[in-house]
This record gives structure tokens, C-alpha cells and sequence, in this order.
């Protein structure tokens, strides 16, 4: 018994000591090994230099007769400066001590291995200003891209200095309004504009990106708001993938994302130069513009001047696809009691093609222009189809001195035009169909004269064909005057002022047939450095 | 027929040029000019920022989409000097060519010890760069290396120049080598001095040529200088008998020459690109200019 005891533990002694003889070999191996290389690299240099100074030394003495030789020999201080930069030097820091201290014996060493904060001036004693330096330049290059075996896209994306697999930032806007109209969610028609007199957050944004993996891109943006009861309110804004590396100049977006109609629809209310949404964009393609569950792709024509095509398919259902599948506020919409039905084919899907080019006029000139659709049915009956057309222009000049992107003029106008064939609701219910041609344009103007300072002006105007049966209070044609002023303290915050001036007509909501309206928003930004798009 | 047959093959052939030259993309000037002095005739280059402007404001126009997808080779520097607008650009370029880790993105930053790094990031320090301050390049040992690194990275992608770009690099190193030489001569003088400066971009050049540009009219990076802040500034200047004040092209002058008259110092007019300044087409050039500015303004 005993001796199975002896056996046993003598095994087992045995079996742990090869387990950790197992474990801590490959742990330490690599590093033990080539950190042995490198000393034994390192020594056989030391040799190889003693042997040479002696050598040296040797001549010297033959020449010179019998001089003792301590004075320190020129012919060695470039050896000295030609070692330091080599590789296993520059590795491990801690060496070069070693190497300057053999290399000093016989010369001053200029600047042999000078440490972080050595200055270059230590040259002041030697005969020749230094032209390396591993203070400054760590490592051999050749070990860095020929490769290919660097960063991958796969690794931590770097945030504030850190390794992160994803940019995080936040983003605040608030508003202080005040209005003459006491209805100011009628007046302003986007979702995220001011709803309420008083203070408004209506656009709390989390935003997430990051690489998936090698082949995908990853983008987030919840945005979090407050209701005129202050209740929060949760929105998944945007939420897709994109592809980086398709053939043929290819991209495919794949999630829930902005269309890519126009200028402003594709963009988060933050980056927009007014306070609110212009009123075709609200009236025309929605509060909350025109996003939803789809799938884009887009190809880079291959012309020598940017031109791109796109085309993106999306559901349209719901208050996103205002124009589209929307069975509007308690089934009813355009004053009929809509189908709310589902998807039938292709037909009943929203599309949306854009076409845009850009040229630059000059090294501080460039001019965007873009044409862009969206069609697909409605839910006012049942074959009802809506058809949206947009054109956009955008040109802007920078100065070729620009601070901080300052000054800057920029000029952005869109144009759109809307038919939308009003069907006779569910169950024919409606006595008529007719067909609504709606248009709209919004051009506005942004002076950014000084650093951090934007002066903007903007006109507004939608026209709405009246319908020949009802008086319905969202079909009315309106038109607006803003103007504002922006501070841009640094790109992670702002404050604006902007004053709005509505036109409106008779029997329209219950205040003055005028409104004014004025705005004060602020903003914040934390987190990771959000890029700017054109 | 036939003249859209013409315009087919006209659209074609700009499509799918003959492959002859790399194309190179430069993100800034600096890296342009160094890839030049490596590539010579061998590529065509392409400079996203203007050697005038602010190189942390740049616009991602379109145009330099266009650039980006075609492009054999991206220069950037990887120290997020760039990063209010060159990853919009790239993830719209889709050209897997240049994505980083492949041998056709240079990263100028990679090997290079980025100094002032900061041990916590906040913004409330101003526009500070979690990597370090990344206006490396005028500092010629670090030029040298970027351009041993692309003469490298071409050699990679073009082998049967890799000779010629090898051979360039060695010219390039040689006239630095002595460049170096002349230049630590001329600023030996003024050892240890301090020289003002709108904003941190000279940390690098100032460490090499043994003087201290340590007084910025900036209270923090990238924010715009404020009367309280400029008072502050003029009695140090004056305590440390500053002589001169560096401005680059994109900073407003008036508020250095302002602080130049109250302390008597000089401002002079620098740039961290070539083309920046008259008579800088190239990096050795330059560094020249700085040299022999700085040194008259400190005499």
C-alpha cells in the first residue's frame, strides 16, 4: 500500500514538474531566446570592436614609436555612431549603456545613444553634429510595413490613447425656444426640432462605430429624447453594416439607415447648419426623414471626377417612410383611413436612386450637385404609388489659409417634388382619388467669417396642391425666412442663436397668421473625435 | 456610333490607366514631398491638404475620394493629425489596397518615438493628441527615417525600381547627413534659447536644434489665444528675453505681431510643409528657410 502511495506521489512530482517545465518553456522561450540572441549579438560586436581598437591601437603604436595611447582615437567615434541605430540596439534601451560604455573607453561617444531628452546639442564638444538619433526614431522601418504583418483592421481601435474595439461618443442638443405661436410642434416640422416653448432634448445621441472584422464596418446611433411631457423616448436611429473591401469600386450597406436622398436626409441633426429642419424635408419626406430596414449598394463611377451611383431599397412602412407605407396617426393620413397592409412585392417597397458628382472649380472651390428619388406605394388605397424627386446643389469656397477650417462660405440649396396619389382609403371609403403634386425648395448661405464663428441665412418655401374635397390642416403651403449666428467654442461644442420668421396662412392652427420664432441651442460632444463629412 | 464608342473608350482607358507609375497619395505635404524625393519620375503623387492650411481642418471634398481609390500607396501619419477627415474619405474609397496593415499604407508615425504624449487625455486640455504631438516631420532625423520607410515600402510594391528608390533614399540620406552638419551650426549660437510660438507644432524641430519653443500664444492647443492669456505671455517673453514668435501660415498674424511689438521680438513666418512659405519646394529647402529665418530673428 505504502509503496503504491510512493509510486503515486513520485509520479505525480514528476508529471507536475513536467507540467511546469511545459507550461513555463514556451511562455518564456520566445523572449528568453531572442533577448539572448541579442546579447550574444551585442558581445560578439563588443569583440569585434575591442579587437579593432587594439588593432588600431597596435598601428598606432608602430607609427607613433611608443606613445601610450590613451588619448582618445577619432577614428572610432563614427564606428560608435553607426552602431547605435541598429536594431537590437534601439530594442532594448537598457543595452545601450552597455554599448556606449565600450565605445567611450576610447572615444567622447557623441551622442552615442542618447536618451529621451538628451539634447542633439551635446554635439556642442564633438566635431560633427549628429545624424541619427534613437531617441527619436525607435526602431528600424524595415521591420515595419514591407510586410504586410502590422496593425490589422481587426485591432483595438484607439481611443484616447487606449485599445478599444469601437469609437464611442455622445452627443447632447438642446434647444431654449421661444415663439409667438403656442403650437410650436406644429410649426417646426422636424422630429427632433424644438417642440415646446421653453427647453427642448430632442436629440440625446449615443453613437457606436468600429471595424467588425476585416470585411464589415459597424455603425450605431441611438438617440435618446424628451417628449413635451419630458418622457423619454428611445429611437434606433441608424444601425448598419457597411462592406470595406468589395471589388469594382462596390459598397454594400446592409441595416437600418437614412436614405440616401439629398443632402440633409442622410445626415444626424447635430452636424446641420439651422436649428430645425427645412420644411420640405419635413413636410415632403418626413419628421424624421426617410429611414428604415433596407439595404443599399453604391458604386464610385470610374470617370475622373467624383460621381457616384447609389441605390438603396428599404420597407418604408411606418412614420419613417412618411410618404410611403405609413398608415399615419390613428389610420389616417391625407384625411383617409389607410390600408396598413403588408408587403405585396417588390413594388411595395420604398427605392431610392441618387446619383451625385462633384468637381473642384479651384484648389478652394468645390461644387456638389446630386439627383435623387424615392418611389414605392402608399397606404391610401390600394394601388395608391408615391414618386419623389430631389435635385441638391451644395458649393463651397474655403480660403487656402483656412484656421480651423475658417473662413468659409458655403452655399446649399435642394429642391423637391413630390406626386402622391391619394387613393379612397380602405374599403373605398373615401368618395374621390386624386393625385397631389407637391413641390418645395429650401437655399440657405453659411459665412463662416472668423474662427469658430458661422453666420447663416436660409429661405424656405412648399407648396401643397389643395385637395379638391377636405381642408386638411398638413396640406397647406408655407414659407419661412431663418437667419443665425453659431459659436463653435472648439468642434465638441457649439452654441446658436437663430430666429425664425414663419409665413403662414389663413385658418392655419390657431395663432397669429405670422409666427416668430427664436431659437438658442447648445451642444455637446463627448468622446471619440467624430470626423467631419463634405 | 462611333462617337460614343470614342467617349466609351476615352471613359475606359481613364478607368484602367496603363500601369506604369505607383500612384502615391500624400494625406499632407510633408509626406508628399518626401515621397517625391524617393519616387522621382517613378510615381505620380497626389496632396490631399494645402501647404497653407490648417492640417487638423482639412475638407473631405469628394475629389479626394477619387484620389484615394485609385491610389497604389496612402502616406499618412498615423498620429490623428488627421482624423477630423481622412476616415470618412477611406471608408468611401473602398480600396483595399490602402487599408492599414497592407504594404500599400505608409504610416509615417510607425518607428517614430511621438513626443508629449499625454499620460491622461482630456479635452479639457485642449485639442491634445492621445498619441503624441504628431508635427514630427521637420525634425530631419525623423524625415530621414520616414523616407527610408517609403523608399522601403515602394521598393515592396515596385520591384523593378526598388534599386532606383534605394538609390534615392541613400542620395536623400547623404544630403541630410550633411544638411545636419550646416544646420546644427547655425543654430549652435542660440543653444537653449526660448522662442514663442502660436502653437505646439515645433516640438520636434526644437528638440533637434537644442533651442525651446515652449511659449504658446494658444492657452491650449487649438484654442484661439485670449487677452488674459496674452498678458501672461508677453511677461514671460519679456522675463526670458524671448526674440522671436513663430507663426504659420494659417494663424492670424496680427495677434503675434501684437505680442511681437509689446516684447520687442520678432515674428517669424514658419511652416511644417514644403510650399508653405516662398521658396520651399522641398524638404530640404525648408528646413533651410526655417534655419536661416530662425537664426536671423535670434541674432
Amino acid at each position: 500500500m505504502n509503496k503504491f502511495i510512493l509510486i503515486g506521489v513520485a509520479t505525480a512530482t514528476l508529471a507536475s514538474a513536467r507540467a511546469q517545465d511545459a507550461a513555463s518553456k514556451p511562455a518564456a522561450s520566445p523572449d528568453v531566446e531572442s533577448l539572448r540572441q541579442q546579447v550574444q549579438a551585442l558581445s560578439e560586436t563588443v569583440k569585434a570592436l575591442q579587437q579593432q581598437v587594439k588593432d588600431q591601437q597596435a598601428a598606432i603604436d608602430k607609427t607613433n614609436g611608443s606613445a601610450p595611447s590613451s588619448s582618445p582615437n577619432p577614428e572610432t567615434s563614427p564606428v560608435a555612431a553607426s552602431i547605435s541605430p541598429s536594431p537590437a540596439a534601439s530594442a532594448a534601451g537598457h543595452f545601450a549603456t552597455e554599448d556606449s560604455s565600450v565605445v567611450s573607453s576610447t572615444a567622447s561617444a557623441p551622442a552615442g545613444s542618447p536618451g529621451p531628452g538628451v539634447n542633439a546639442n551635446g554635439a556642442a564638444t564633438s566635431e560633427s553634429f549628429p545624424t541619427t538619433d534613437t531617441s527619436v526614431v525607435s526602431s528600424a522601418p524595415e521591420t515595419i510595413s514591407s510586410t504586410g504583418a502590422g496593425a490589422s483592421l481587426t485591432q483595438p481601435i484607439s481611443i484616447g490613447g487606449g485599445k478599444n474595439y469601437m469609437n464611442i461618443s455622445f452627443d447632447g442638443l438642446f434647444a431654449l425656444a421661444g415663439s409667438s405661436a403656442r403650437d410650436l410642434d406644429h410649426i417646426e416640422v422636424g422630429d427632433h426640432d424644438p417642440q415646446q416653448r421653453g427647453f427642448n432634448a430632442r436629440n440625446l445621441e449615443l453613437a457606436l462605430d468600429g471595424a467588425v472584422d476585416p470585411y464589415f464596418e459597424g455603425f450605431a446611433n441611438i438617440v435618446f429624447k424628451l417628449n413635451n411631457d419630458n418622457e423619454t423616448e428611445v429611437e434606433v436611429e441608424e444601425a448598419f453594416l457597411q462592406t470595406t473591401s468589395l471589388p469594382f469600386n462596390l459598397q454594400l450597406k446592409a441595416g437600418q439607415f437614412f436614405s440616401a436622398f439629398g443632402r440633409i436626409n442622410p445626415t444626424h441633426p447635430h452636424t446641420w447648419d439651422f436649428a430645425d429642419a427645412p420644411l420640405v424635408h419635413g413636410l415632403l419626406l418626413g419628421p424624421d426623414g426617410l429611414r428604415g430596414v433596407g439595404a443599399q449598394i453604391s458604386w464610385i463611377v470610374p470617370v475622373p471626377w467624383y460621381s457616384q451611383l447609389i441605390l438603396g431599397v428599404q420597407n418604408g412602412r411606418g412614420g419613417t417612410g412618411f410618404s410611403f407605407r405609413n398608415p399615419g396617426d390613428n389610420g389616417m393620413f391625407f384625411d383617409r383611413r389607410t390600408t396598413d397592409r403588408e408587403l405585396r412585392g417588390l413594388q411595395d417597397f420604398v427605392w431610392v436612386p441618387r446619383w451625385e458628382n462633384s468637381v473642384d472649380l479651384s484648389p478652394t472651390q468645390v461644387v456638389l450637385a446630386g439627383v435623387s428619388g424615392a418611389f414605392g406605394s402608399n397606404e391610401t388605397g390600394a394601388d395608391s404609388r408615391t414618386q419623389i424627386y430631389g435635385a441638391d446643389f451644395l458649393y463651397k469656397w474655403k480660403s487656402a489659409n483656412a484656421e480651423g477650417g475658417f473662413p468659409f462660405v458655403k452655399w446649399q440649396t435642394e429642391f423637391m417634388y413630390r406626386r402622391f396619389e391619394a387613393g379612397r382609403g380602405i374599403d373605398e371609403s373615401f368618395p374621390v382619388a386624386e393625385t397631389f403634386h407637391d413641390w418645395g425648395l429650401y437655399s440657405q448661405v453659411l459665412w463662416g467669417f472668423k474662427k469658430g464663428w458661422v453666420a447663416g441665412i436660409r429661405g424656405d418655401y412648399v407648396d401643397m396642391e389643395d385637395s379638391r374635397f377636405t381642408d386638411d390642416l398638413d396640406r397647406q403651403s408655407r414659407s419661412r425666412i431663418s437667419a443665425n449666428l453659431t459659436w463653435y467654442p472648439t468642434e465638441f461644442s457649439k452654441i446658436r442663436l437663430q430666429y425664425n420668421h414663419d409665413f403662414l396662412y389663413e385658418n392655419f392652427f390657431l395663432a397669429d397668421r405670422d409666427a416668430d420664432s427664436i431659437f438658442l441651442q447648445f451642444e455637446f460632444i463627448l468622446g471619440a473625435h467624430g470626423a467631419h463629412k463634405f | 456610333m462611333k462617337k460614343i464608342l470614342l467617349i466609351l473608350s476615352t471613359i475606359l482607358a481613364c478607368a484602367f490607366p496603363a500601369h506604369a507609375k505607383l500612384n502615391v497619395v500624400a494625406t499632407l505635404p510633408d509626406f508628399g514631398s518626401l515621397a517625391r524625393e524617393i519616387g522621382g519620375d517613378k510615381i505620380d503623387i497626389v496632396v490631399l491638404a494645402k501647404a497653407t492650411e490648417d492640417p487638423h481642418f482639412v475638407d473631405a471634398r469628394p475629389s479626394f475620394v477619387v484620389s484615394l481609390r485609385n491610389a497604389d500607396v496612402l502616406i499618412d501619419g498615423g498620429a490623428e493629425l488627421e482624423i477630423g477627415w481622412l476616415p470618412p474619405l477611406l471608408q468611401n474609397a473602398r480600396n483595399p489596397k490602402i487599408e492599414i496593415g497592407k504594404p500599400g499604407r505608409i504610416q509615417a508615425s510607425q518607428g517614430i518615438r511621438l513626443m508629449n504624449v499625454p499620460t491622461n487625455v482630456t479635452r479639457a486640455a485642449g485639442d491634445v493628441h492621445a498619441l503624441g504631438n504628431p508635427h514630427f516631420t521637420v525634425d530631419p532625423i525623423i524625415g530621414k527615417a520616414i523616407a527610408q520607410h517609403i523608399a522601403q515600402s515602394f521598393a515592396v510594391l515596385d520591384p523593378p525600381n526598388a534599386a532606383f528608390y534605394d538609390g534615392n533614399y541613400k542620395k536623400f540620406e547623404a544630403t541630410i547627413n550633411a544638411k545636419l552638419q550646416e544646420w546644427g551650426a547655425a543654430m549652435l549660437p542660440f543653444k537653449d534659447q526660448h522662442v514663442a510660438a502660436y502653437h505646439d507644432s515645433w516640438p520636434y524641430f526644437a528638440h533637434r536644434f537644442g533651442i525651446n519653443i515652449d511659449i504658446f500664444l494658444e492657452p491650449k492647443p487649438g484654442i484661439p489665444p485670449s487677452p488674459s492669456h496674452l498678458t501672461e505671455v508677453i511677461a514671460q517673453m519679456k522675463a526670458q528675453h524671448v526674440k522671436a514668435v513663430i507663426v504659420e501660415p494659417y494663424h492670424d498674424r496680427r495677434i503675434a505681431e501684437k505680442v511681437a511689438s509689446a516684447t520687442g521680438a520678432k515674428v517669424v513666418e514658419f511652416s511644417q510643409f514644403p510650399g508653405g512659405i516662398p521658396g520651399t519646394d522641398s524638404y530640404v529647402k525648408l528646413i533651410d528657410t526655417l534655419i536661416l529665418r530662425l537664426a536671423a530673428a535670434l541674432k
